[in-house]
């Protein structure tokens, strides 16, 4: 798995979601350390970095900050969900799915293809 | 003059053709990727007419500015009153000036909301991608970010790199062969870059919304770019796991419709020519009916210029 500094705030917000409660960056550091090498420094960084951009809340507790996720993870993959079915909406996200919506005539002609695909399946 | 009212006349004939014709020449998805090529063609001919008579039109008000010639002015009115009646009515009654003003500054504030259009596309991009990388779960053996959502859908963005999102629900519902081809559909769109075109339809569609052209094409060109990838992902994994994975996700979640007007990406064409592929002589013959129609477009503007440039009376019916 690639290693970039993106991947990490992903890996640090994974083992936030995982864990209960507020935690610091002291902790987080700990954790990671299990699985990888890594500077204590770079932890705070991308704690601070998921902060500023509004994963984490953070309260300061003595000389540390508790850090908590903003929102759970399946909130945050609802609201990515909404953002993706907005597309064509005022939304400028472009996007190609794989299936776009189907309209009521698109699934009445689907449905005239399957069953002709059918008959054709039979008569063989 | 004539170079710049042969030119608007040529748009204008080509956004009411175009939109009508076109997608009746390629609704079967023989050969998609030159339907998208002369789809894109078609566009970029109509902006490079409306820009090249804005400039000829330009070049004139200047050339003829010092040197004012009443009997000029009164025939290129009447060009002018020709050209733009029904359009533009109240520049019709103000000379060659405003014409000239009108459609120059038509071109700059359309490109301009291009431009932001593109722009604004891009940063919205970065961020959903930023955040699916976030929310996303890797998941051994699925090439894509996988995120727990009820809803089966697969999608994915542009950008460096190209991400491809995929629901914990779509992954469930799929077998692994299915699921492959999914991924390879996507993959298909990203290597292609499919992206890059569909944001600058998607922008010229967003900034003239009025005009059918736009609209159409962008539609028909996302229609399109997902029988390319159907075709690439069907070459990869077999058609009939491609098959079996649109039927599995088709209609299963209800996606609000689109305001460009493509709300459904012609699931049930995919499907037939999926079923029902195309003959080699079937695919030759659009390709030849595709690329007669995209040199009649680009030829004529051409035509029309030197027609009207070297005094050859092609224009004058139109002009006189």
């Amino acid at each position: 798995m690639a290693r970039g500094f993106g991947d990490l705030e992903a890996v640090v917000m994974d083992r936030l979601w995982a864990r209960e409660g507020a935690t610091t960056v002291r902790e987080v550091f700990e954790d990671l350390l299990h699985d990888r090498e890594i500077a204590y420094t770079t932890v705070m960084s991308t704690m601070d970095n998921l902060h500023r951009k509004g994963w984490l809340s953070r309260e300061r507790q003595g000389k540390a900050y508790l850090y908590v996720p903003s929102m759970t993870r399946a909130q945050y993959s609802a609201q990515l969900m909404r953002d993706a079915l907005d597309v064509g909406g005022r939304s400028d996200l472009v996007l190609a799915h794989f299936l776009e919506q189907i309209s009521d005539d698109e699934s009445a002609a689907l449905r005239k293809v399957l069953r002709r695909l059918a008959s054709r399946k039979g008569a063989r | 003059m004539s170079v710049a009212v042969c030119l608007l006349l040529y748009g204008a004939v080509v956004c009411v053709v175009a939109p009508r014709l076109l997608p009746y020449l390629t609704r079967g998805g023989s050969a998609p990727g030159a339907a998208v090529a002369v789809w894109l063609i078609v566009v970029a001919t109509v902006l490079a007419s409306w820009a090249a008579a804005a400039a000829a039109l330009a070049v004139h008000v200047a050339r003829t500015w010092n040197r004012p010639d009443p009997l000029a002015l009164a025939a290129c009115l009447a060009q002018v009153r020709s050209a733009v009646a029904g359009h533009n009515g109240l520049a019709m009654q103000a000379g060659l000036l405003v014409p000239a003003l009108v459609l120059s500054a038509f071109v700059v504030v359309l490109a301009a909301r291009v431009g932001r259009s593109l722009v604004s596309a891009r940063a919205r991009s970065r961020r959903h991608a930023e955040s699916a990388r976030i929310v996303g779960r890797r998941v051994a053996g699925v090439d894509g970010l996988v995120v727990d959502a009820p809803q089966k859908m697969a999608y994915c963005l542009g950008g460096r790199p190209g991400t491809v999102v995929i629901t914990s629900a779509a992954v469930a519902a799929l077998q692994r062969p299915h699921l492959n081809a999914v991924l390879a559909h996507e993959r298909a769109h990203l290597a292609g870059r499919h992206h890059l075109l569909l944001t600058a339809t998607r922008a010229l569609a967003a900034s003239l919304p009025r005009m059918r052209l736009f609209t159409v094409a962008h539609a028909e060109v996302a229609r399109l770019l997902e029988m390319c990838a159907d075709d690439t992902a069907a070459r990869r994994h077999g058609t009939a796991a491609l098959l079996s994975a649109i039927l599995t996700l088709a209609g299963a979640n209800p996606i609000p419709a689109t305001a460009l007007g493509a709300t459904s990406v012609g699931v049930s064409a995919r499907v037939s020519r999926l079923t029902d592929p195309d003959t080699a002589a079937r695919r030759l013959g659009a390709r030849v009916l595709l690329a007669a129609f995209s040199g009649v477009i680009v030829a004529a503007p051409l035509l029309a210029v030197w027609a009207s440039t070297s005094g050859f009376p092609a224009c004058g019916p139109f002009t006189a």
